[in-house]
């Protein structure tokens, strides 16, 4: 049922913000002082936007060709920059499989699983 | 010569863990018990050998090409890869996806939906965790199918065209990587068992990213594989809307009121219609039944926005208005 909510925010709020009925709610300009009182769609809007641009700082720092950059961004939904933003450098990256083989992957899953390895991580 | 202690600290660990696993016997689920075939090969699946560090590109190549779309591992390095990374995140794959106008269905963390995915005649792009720590070993890869008798999973996977892989180790890659697992749909198809929620989340993606026309194709599926469900119905109206078509929004709206008239979103999305279409006193009816039942809700404060501009607008319905 939860989910089922936010999906209806979330379809709602499309409705809200990029629909042509927001085009004419704009020009009513003496609405938009009162609909600033609506914390919680302006929390998501400033959440969404500051995502964007640290996605989009995370996207050039991390090398990707600055006229690639806009077009990556925008692939991305809301909820996808908000879920990446700040985490690119943690998040998985798939890449190779490693090639590690039986025991040694054993060994592996094991020393993880008691927490041993994750120790490495904490030195630079 | 000794073995060191720790050698054999070692050995006896993994000894322990291969016993462990060996005494629970064959590891893919009972398919007979869930209806599926006793094996399967999707190989007429492309296969496209991956360079160093691209498994995103070659792994989003397959299941693309696989769902129809023309596309090289090649084009995709620009939309996927993270040079700084070395590697490419879940998320730019199933945005890539949705470029290309396929809908991204994200599995939910089941075997035997996986296996599901595959007799249905779709294969299955998966995150595996391979290594550990410092070398967490992060890859893609696509199974392409299963064989219980000899209880192996099919894959192509990095420079493998048809990796024979044991369920205890993809379980052990897979359950590490949150057993993330991605089918790629054409727009109006399902997946098997498909799940509503997962379903809708995806076909939403495409309509976030402006693709108007997939999203729709979707929703109608969802619409007709869901009769009851009022979500695809709001879904549409919000389609009909960005085109201007407040005629079809509201009759969707209608459809999905019909169908859950305790909808709040689309009850506060048919008063917003009927305002912008010049009826505003069954707007303010509308929305304040819609208020009601938002109280204390979710979506109490957006509602409460859209009651504020509906009451902004005074008078009675114009010409061509429902009536009542």
């Amino acid at each position: 049922m939860r989910n089922r909510f936010v999906i209806y925010v979330v379809c709602l709020a499309m409705l809200n913000l990029g629909s042509p009925l927001v085009a004419q709610a704009e020009l009513i300009g003496t609405l938009q002082a009162v609909e600033a009182s609506t914390r919680a769609q302006d929390l998501a809007t400033v959440s969404s936007a500051l995502a964007r641009d640290q996605v989009r700082a995370q996207f050039v720092a991390l090398g990707v060709d600055p006229a690639q950059v806009e077009t990556r961004v925008a692939a991305l939904t809301d909820s996808e920059l908000r879920t990446l933003a700040g985490k690119i450098s943690e998040a998985p990256a798939g890449a190779d499989a490693l090639a590690v083989i039986g025991i040694v992957f054993l060994v592996l899953l094991i020393l993880e699983a008691v927490g041993v390895i994750d120790v490495f991580k904490k030195f630079p | 010569m000794r073995p060191s202690r720790a050698a054999r600290a070692a050995a006896c660990a993994a000894a322990l863990v291969l016993a462990g696993c060996a005494s629970r016997g064959p590891q893919l689920p009972p398919v007979t018990v869930s209806g599926l075939p006793a094996s399967v090969e999707l190989d007429s699946t492309p296969f496209f050998p991956q360079q160093d560090y691209q498994c995103g590109p070659a792994a989003l190549a397959t299941v693309l090409v696989a769902s129809g779309a023309q596309v090289s591992p090649d084009e995709l390095v620009a939309e996927v890869y993270l040079p700084g990374r070395k590697g490419s995140l879940q998320a730019e794959l199933i945005a890539a996806a949705r470029a290309r106008g396929r809908l991204p269905y994200l599995l939910p963390p089941s075997l035997d939906d996986l296996l599901a995915q595959l007799a249905a005649g779709h294969p299955v792009l998966v995150l595996q965790k391979t290594g550990a720590g410092p070398w967490p070993g992060w890859h893609y890869a696509v199974v392409i199918g299963y064989d219980v008798s000899r209880d192996r999973l099919l894959l192509r996977s990095g420079t493998e065209s048809r990796l024979e892989m044991s369920p205890t180790y993809f379980r052990a890659t897979w359950d590490r990587a949150d057993r993330w697992a991605m089918i790629l749909l054409e727009p109006g198809r399902l997946p098997a068992r498909a799940d509503f929620v997962r379903y809708m989340e995806a076909a939403a993606g495409l309509e976030s990213v402006g693709r108007l026309d997939e999203a729709g194709q979707a929703y109608r599926a969802a619409a007709q594989h869901w009769p009851g469900e009022s979500l695809p119905r709001l879904a549409l109206a919000n389609i009909a809307l960005a085109r201007g078509d407040e005629a079809t929004a509201e009759r969707e709206l209608r459809a999905a009121l019909s169908l859950a008239p305790d909808d709040v979103a689309a009850r506060n999305n048919l008063a917003e219609v009927l305002r912008s279409m010049g009826c505003p006193e069954s707007a303010r009816r509308e929305i304040a039944i819609a208020a009601r039942r938002a109280e204390g809700g979710p979506l109490a404060a957006a509602v409460a926005s859209t009651q504020r501009r509906i009451d902004a607008s005074s008078g009675p319905d114009g010409p061509g208005c429902p009536a009542d």
